[in-house]
This record gives structure tokens, C-alpha cells and sequence, in this order.
């Protein structure tokens, strides 16, 4: 059995460890620290290019979430100024978690997201696949197929409301003459289609960027590679699996992840189409929280959904800096 | 004899006691309405047209000089896709008529429509970047002086008289006894129906249905005769259009939001689920569940959508301006072909009637229409008020002759006046069915005079409809929900 050190002894060895340590943390520091300065200093000019869009950042999007933060703790009596309002701690986070609306808005919104994001992406995707492979008219149907996603969401918005028009839609007038129905389908006035219908026209409208993202990867995938493949016998799904997916990755988590953040903050289609009705079947979060907010004037309560909504997006945006910092440290590695 | 004997001092006083009563009723506090509104009638209307001049500039130029160097920055609601090609005209010409009178004041005017006015600005009154002027619809005026975001502003003060214009208009610009706006326009919509509809399916085709039970009826009629909508429903929220075409109806019916629809209202019990109003929601879920036969799209509809249905000869009835009929005729002008000639079938087969009363005879109308208000400088772009040019601006736009062109085709003059001017018996002559619109004036009843109301009316009457008519809650319940959603916002709370 060690026999015991003194107590001035061992406390005495203890801070002559502390103190080495410490001298041996300078001197590895030292030179660290002097070439991340030397660095920095090197890059002066960068940082002094971005310092202007910093300082902006920082007035345009700093001080407003601050200042949606702070508001969400106050009550806002719609019949009276924002001035007159009256600190609620978490009352309209409470008040939000639990109330009926707050629940459909959110499946609406998950619903929505989900379906938007997925289906757009595997549509971009096989397009992007199929436009790939050199055939005639390739480059027609390119443009056309980008047509969706360059023109005003508000006018496609008015385009799509009239195609679906339960009374006089352009869908509705071919199904009837056709004697397919007796009455034109009801898309956008009843609840249990007003959502998908509406996952319809954001999909037509987002999928062409996520044909454009996947084209641009496709580009990046080594000929070589499935040339060798493709000797050594392996099928074209196989080819697909093993080479041209893995190649993907990266761009695929980064346009889902674009794709994701754009469909939580998606505001003009069913706002335009339907303003969130009827009776809340289409109400997203974002046009929820417009309505609170301008419509109904409760500020703080609308301040509360997007600090939430600001949250579940800042995570998404984690994720989406993690996969590019990924697709960097691969493009280095290779 | 006595007279005689009246020494100097006497004669002195009489003078000046005559005096004074001649200048009290001359002045506005004792003024006489320019009209006699218990004489109202369509006769009436057409006997005091062109019977008076006035001269917009000489009125205005003694309340701000005609050579006043200023600046101002001017809001309005102006027309939007279902107006006439008419009413956009006469609004150029007033902008291009306030500029020559008025050289030297430097004009911004910003228009924008009924639905995006009030959003927006809210909006800008919180980031202190209002307009100087503005002019609102007539929910919204109680709203921002309730908040304290307008001046005072009386007739008075832009040289008019409060009697100029209506008293019920007057009430939508007081709030807790002083007066912040002054009336630009009030309007009352009618009952409009096509005569060969009524025909092929059977009904009296120059009558009106009498009762809203019997537009129930008759839309039921006409939808399983014909296969086309009987009625216009019109359900969308956060549009203007569903309120006035729903409010006749709960009013109708004895129902209101509070009570609203009586001489002295006090706003303080809500009525939405009482039986009366409840009978009013099962009449638009009757002809929209029950029946089918009102247009599907009546929950993602506005009126201007309903316009296109009527002329293609798909509509039978529906709730409107008088100039519906001019839109008719300029959406006739842009058809080609077929369409053109079964257009003018249906403009011919046009007809306007009063809207239908209740089962106990009630007949009611939104009192409709906008006031024009000044802001208080702390809430301006800028922090200033040119007051002269905003006074200027508002003299012009609630003149006889402006009031009164400005509302031509679709609604009537704030001022009073304007009805004697020679504009009004060219109206009369020109604009088609107008004499049934004035008519329903005295059944007008204005929204509950509440900053609480636009809310109320553009979002909560509207979801409650939308929750009848989609089965996500019965009647019962839906009425039950409208009704504990107003007591919760009069409460200051609720989401």
C-alpha cells in the first residue's frame, strides 16, 4: 500500500504540475496563436469585404429576432398600440402549445413540408436523371421544365386557383366534357383535399430547382468510374447504387435541406389560393402566424410561433451548414 | 303704438338678438340636414337631383388657400378588379383635378385594395411610417382612433357640416364621443337576379324572393331545374365580400354579431348564437350542404368571381352594387364570339330588387362606404403633418361634386349635397338600377362601431360560415364557437 504524501508536499508537487502544464500549453500555444493572428491579418482585406454585409446582417436580422424574442413574452390586446403591452412570461407560448389551432396548423404544416419535400426532391431527381443522358431536344426540355420554377409564384398562385375552380376550372370543365364527372371536382373548397391539392402546385413549382441541383451533382460524378462499372458488369441499377448515388450525397442533403427550409417558410401559394381555409385545412405555420399577426393583430402570440418556427429552421440550418462543411472536407480529401 | 315708442337702445337689442338667432342656425351645431332623410324615397332622390351648384375650388381654396405650397403623402382604397371601367376613370380625373387646383401641392397617393389596405397599414403605423392622410373603409376607422393613431377631424373643419352627411356614417368616425374622420361615400347593395333564369325554372321572373327563406327556395329551384347555382354565396375570409353579403342575412333573420341592428346598440352581449342568428347559419348551410345549389367555390370566392358566373348565365341571384351592372357591361365588351351575344342576354335579363327581409319582415343592409382621416404626426413618415394639404385633399374628396363622382357608379355621396348636384341626375340617367340601391339606404346598419370589428367581420363571421359549411362543425357548434371567439377578443385575449 502507497504510503500517503503530506499534504504541503503533494500540494506543492500538485502546483508545480499546474504550473508546467501551464508553461507547456504556452509554449504550444504561442505559435498557434501567433499564426491565427498572422492569419487573420493576412485576410484583413477579406474580413474587411464582408464586414459591410456583416454590420447589415446584423441590423436587418439581429435586432429583429431579438426583438421577436422579447415580444413574445408581452400580450398585445388587438384594441389597443403595441406600446400598451403587458409582460406575459411564457402565457403565449402556453397559450399556443395548448390550443386546438396550434395542432392542425402544425400537422397541416408537417403534412405539407414533408410531402413538398419528398416528392419534389425524387421528381427533380429522376428528371434530373433522365436529362442526363444526351437525346434530342435535350436542351428544349430542359428550359422547359425550369419554366415552373422561374415565373412568379403569385402569378402561378392565380393560374392554379383558376385551374382548380370548383365551378369553372379548367380541370373541372375537361373532366366533365369528357362525361368523366357530373360535376367539376372539388379541390380547394373542401378539407380533405385542399391540402394535397396544394402539395401539387408547390411541388410543380419546386421541383424543377431540385432537378436543377441533382443536374449540377450529376455533372461532378467521374465518367471513368462508371465506365469501369459498366466493364466490370454491373448493371445500370447497380451503376446507380454504387457509384452515381454516393457521388450524390452530399448535394442531395443540401437540396432537401433547401428544399425543407423553403417549405416551412412557404407563404404565397396558400395564401393566394385559399388563405388558409376552408376552416384552417390549409393554414401553415407562416400563414398562420401572418394572419395573427396582421390580420388579428395579436403581435406577441405571433412573435411566440416564430421564435418556435425560428428554432425547428435554425436546426434545419445546422444540418444544412454540416452538410456543406461535409461536401468540403470530401472535395479536399479527394 | 308701441313699435313707436321703442327708444334706440331697444331697437339696438332686438337687432342684435336677431342677429344671433339667424347666426346659430346658420351655424353647423344648429345646421339642417340638406336633405330631408325621412322623405327618403326613389322620387325623392330624383326630385332634389341638379337642383343646386357648387364649386369644389371656391370651397376648398377658404380652407386652404388654392396657392398653398405643401407636400403629402395620401393612402386610399381604390378600385380593384371588380369595379367598373367608369370609377376608374373619374378616379384619374380626381387626382388630375386636385393637382390643377391645387399646383403647389407636391401629391403622393398610393392606392391600394380593400383587402391589403388594412394589413398594410397597421403595418406601417407600427414602424411610424403612415401616410398623412388616409383614406379607410368604414370598419376600420373606430379601430385606429380606438388606438390613438388619428387627429380629431370634424365636417366642420374641412368646411362642411356634420349634418352634410349621414348619421349612421357619422357614427363609424366617433369614437368615445369626438368625431376622427369624415365619410367619403356610403353604399348599399341590392338584390340582383336574371329574369331568364327565374323563367326556365319556373319563378316569377320580374319578382324578387321576398323573404331569405324563400332564396333558400328559390336557389334550390333553380339549381335542380337548371343545374346551375341559385344563389352567389360568397364565404372567403379576410375579404370584405363576405360580410356584406352574410351581415343582411344574420340582421334578416333577427340575429347580429351584438346588437348592432337596434336604434341604441351597447355592444355588450353577443348575439352570434342566439336561435336567430343560428337560423340564419342553417339558411347559407341549407343551400350550400343541404341543396347544392350555391356555387362550390363560395369559400375560396369573392364577388369579383361571382361576376363572371353571372354573366355566363351560371348564377341566378346574388347580393351587389349597382355597378354590377356596369362591370357586366364592360366584361361584355371583352367577350368574342357566342359569349358576346349570351352576355348581352343576360345584362338585358337583369334585375334589381331590395334585399329580402327575415321571416318577421326585417329588412337590413350593411351600411357601407370609407371615411378619410388625418394621422398625428408621431405616426407619419417623417414626423411631420402638412395639415393644410391634408385638409385640402379631404375638402376635395368629401365635396358635393367629388363625394359624388367618386362613388358613381358603385355606391353614394358621403356629403349629402351631393345628391342635389347635376351629377346625380346624370347618374340617375346613366347608371341603371341606382334608384334601388338608394332605396335600401334607411335599412343601412353600420358595423358595430368597435376596433375589435374588422376582425370580428373579415375573420371570425367568415370562419364560422366556413366551419358550417365544410361539416367541421355543426351549425350549433359553429355559431356556439363565433360567438365565445368575439366574447374572448371584447375580453382582450384568445388566439
Amino acid at each position: 500500500m502507497a504510503q500517503p504524501v503530506p499534504f504541503q508536499k503533494k500540494q506543492g508537487r500538485v502546483a508545480v504540475t499546474i504550473v508546467t502544464g501551464q508553461a507547456e500549453a504556452l509554449r504550444r500555444s504561442k505559435p498557434a496563436q501567433s499564426s491565427m493572428v498572422r492569419k487573420v491579418w493576412q485576410h484583413r482585406a477579406d474580413y474587411a469585404y464582408v464586414l459591410p454585409a456583416i454590420v447589415v446582417m446584423l441590423i436587418v436580422i439581429a435586432y429583429p429576432i431579438y426583438y421577436t424574442v422579447d415580444l413574445s413574452f408581452f400580450m398585445t390586446p388587438p384594441g389597443l398600440q403595441l406600446r400598451d403591452k403587458t409582460f406575459v412570461g411564457f402565457d403565449n407560448y402556453t397559450a399556443i402549445l395548448t390550443s386546438d389551432v396550434f395542432w392542425t396548423v402544425t400537422w397541416n404544416t408537417m403534412i405539407w413540408t414533408l410531402a413538398s419535400t419528398v416528392i419534389s426532391f425524387v421528381l427533380g431527381f429522376a428528371t434530373a436523371l433522365a436529362l442526363h443522358r444526351s437525346f434530342m431536344g435535350r436542351g428544349v426540355m430542359r428550359a422547359i421544365l425550369i419554366i415552373p420554377w422561374v415565373i412568379s409564384a403569385v402569378a402561378a398562385s392565380y393560374i392554379w386557383k383558376w385551374i382548380y375552380h370548383s365551378d369553372f376550372g379548367v380541370i373541372g370543365a375537361i373532366l366533365v366534357g369528357l362525361g368523366i364527372t357530373d360535376r367539376p371536382p372539388n379541390f380547394i373548397d373542401s378539407v380533405g383535399t385542399v391540402l394535397p391539392s396544394l402539395i401539387v402546385v408547390n411541388i410543380w413549382r419546386e421541383f424543377p430547382f431540385a432537378m436543377i441541383m441533382m443536374m449540377a451533382g450529376l455533372q461532378t460524378v467521374p465518367e471513368q468510374l462508371l465506365r469501369a462499372a459498366q466493364v466490370d458488369g454491373a448493371s445500370a441499377w447497380q451503376r446507380f447504387w454504387h457509384v452515381t448515388f454516393p457521388h450524390l450525397s452530399n448535394v442531395s442533403t443540401v437540396t432537401i435541406l433547401l428544399l425543407a427550409v423553403a417549405n416551412f417558410n412557404s407563404f404565397i401559394i396558400p395564401w393566394i389560393m385559399t388563405g388558409g381555409g376552408p376552416s384552417n385545412a390549409s393554414h401553415i405555420w407562416i400563414t398562420h402566424i401572418y394572419e395573427l399577426a396582421f390580420g388579428r393583430q395579436r403581435w406577441g402570440v405571433a412573435s411566440a410561433y416564430s421564435v418556435l418556427l425560428f428554432i425547428i429552421l435554425m436546426t434545419l440550418g445546422y444540418f444544412y451548414v454540416r452538410a456543406l462543411s461535409g461536401e468540403k472536407k470530401k472535395e479536399r480529401g479527394a | 303704438m308701441t313699435r313707436l315708442t321703442l327708444g334706440c337702445g331697444a331697437i339696438l337689442r332686438g337687432t342684435v338678438v336677431i342677429a344671433s338667432i339667424a347666426s346659430l342656425i346658420s351655424s353647423p351645431a344648429l345646421a339642417e340636414p340638406p336633405v330631408d332623410l325621412s322623405k327618403w324615397s326613389p322620387e325623392y332622390v330624383r326630385s332634389i337631383a341638379g337642383t343646386e351648384e357648387f364649386d369644389t375650388a371656391e370651397a376648398c381654396g377658404k380652407v386652404t388657400p388654392l396657392d398653398y405650397k405643401g407636400s403629402l403623402t395620401f393612402w386610399y382604397q381604390g378600385v380593384f378588379e371588380g369595379d367598373p371601367d367608369l370609377l376608374r376613370q373619374y378616379y384619374k380625373d380626381f387626382f388630375e383635378s386636385f393637382r390643377k387646383t391645387y399646383p403647389n401641392i407636391q401629391l403622393e397617393e398610393q392606392a391600394l385594395t380593400y383587402n391589403d389596405l388594412l394589413d398594410k397599414f397597421r403595418t406601417a403605423l407600427l414602424g411610424n411610417a403612415a401616410p398623412m392622410a388616409v383614406r379607410l373603409q368604414i370598419l376600420g376607422g373606430t379601430e385606429f382612433a380606438a388606438k390613438g393613431y388619428l387627429e380629431p377631424l370634424k365636417p366642420e373643419d374641412v368646411g362642411w357640416s356634420t349634418e352634410d352627411f349621414w348619421p349612421g356614417a357619422m357614427k363609424a368616425v366617433t369614437w368615445d364621443g369626438v368625431t376622427y374622420g369624415i365619410p367619403t361615400n356610403n353604399e348599399t347593395m341590392a338584390f340582383i337576379w336574371n329574369a331568364d333564369i327565374f323563367k326556365r325554372a319556373g319563378l316569377d321572373p320580374d319578382k324578387a324572393p321576398a323573404t331569405w327563406d324563400d332564396v333558400v327556395k328559390y336557389s334550390k329551384q333553380i339549381h335542380d331545374k337548371l343545374g346551375i347555382a341559385g344563389y352567389g354565396l360568397v364565404a372567403r375570409k379576410n375579404a370584405g365580400n363576405t360580410p356584406y353579403r352574410f351581415m343582411p342575412q344574420l340582421w334578416g333573420y333577427g340575429g347580429g354579431v351584438f346588437d348592432e341592428a337596434t336604434a341604441n346598440p351597447t355592444y355588450k352581449q353577443v348575439q352570434l348564437n342566439s336561435p336567430e342568428s343560428k337560423k340564419a347559419l342553417q339558411a347559407s348551410y341549407d343551400m350550400y350542404v343541404r341543396d347544392k345549389s350555391v356555387p362550390v367555390s363560395a369559400l375560396t370566392n369573392q364577388q369579383a368571381d361571382n361576376q363572371p358566373l353571372f354573366l355566363g348565365g351560371q348564377l341566378g341571384m346574388m347580393i351587389s352594387h349597382p355597378s354590377d351592372y356596369n362591370v357586366m357591361l364592360d366584361l361584355q365588351k371583352k367577350a368574342t364570339g357566342s359569349d358576346k351575344d349570351k352576355a348581352q342576354t343576360v345584362i338585358d335579363n337583369m334585375r334589381y330588387g331590395l334585399i329580402p327581409t327575415g321571416p318577421d319582415g326585417k329588412r337590413a343592409v350593411v351600411f357601407g362606404g370609407s371615411n378619410i382621416h388625418i394621422l398625428k404626426p408621431e405616426y407619419v413618415d417623417g414626423g411631420k403633418v402638412d395639415e393644410p394639404a391634408a385638409k385640402a385633399i379631404i375638402c376635395f374628396w368629401t365635396s358635393p361634386e367629388w363625394s359624388l363622382k367618386m362613388a358613381y357608379a358603385g355606391s353614394n355621396p358621403g356629403n349629402l349635397n351631393g345628391f342635389k348636384t347635376k351629377w346625380m341626375k346624370e347618374r340617375l340617367d346613366n347608371i341603371k338600377f341606382l334608384d334601388v340601391t338608394t332605396s335600401m339606404l334607411p335599412y343601412g346598419i353600420p358595423f358595430p362601431a368597435l376596433p375589435q370589428a374588422p376582425e370580428i367581420m373579415n375573420i371570425i363571421v367568415p370562419d364560422m360560415l366556413q366551419n358550417a359549411l365544410t361539416g367541421a362543425m355543426t351549425v350549433d357548434q359553429a355559431a356556439e364557437d363565433a360567438a365565445k371567439k368575439v366574447e374572448d377578443l371584447m375580453g382582450g385575449g384568445g388566439l
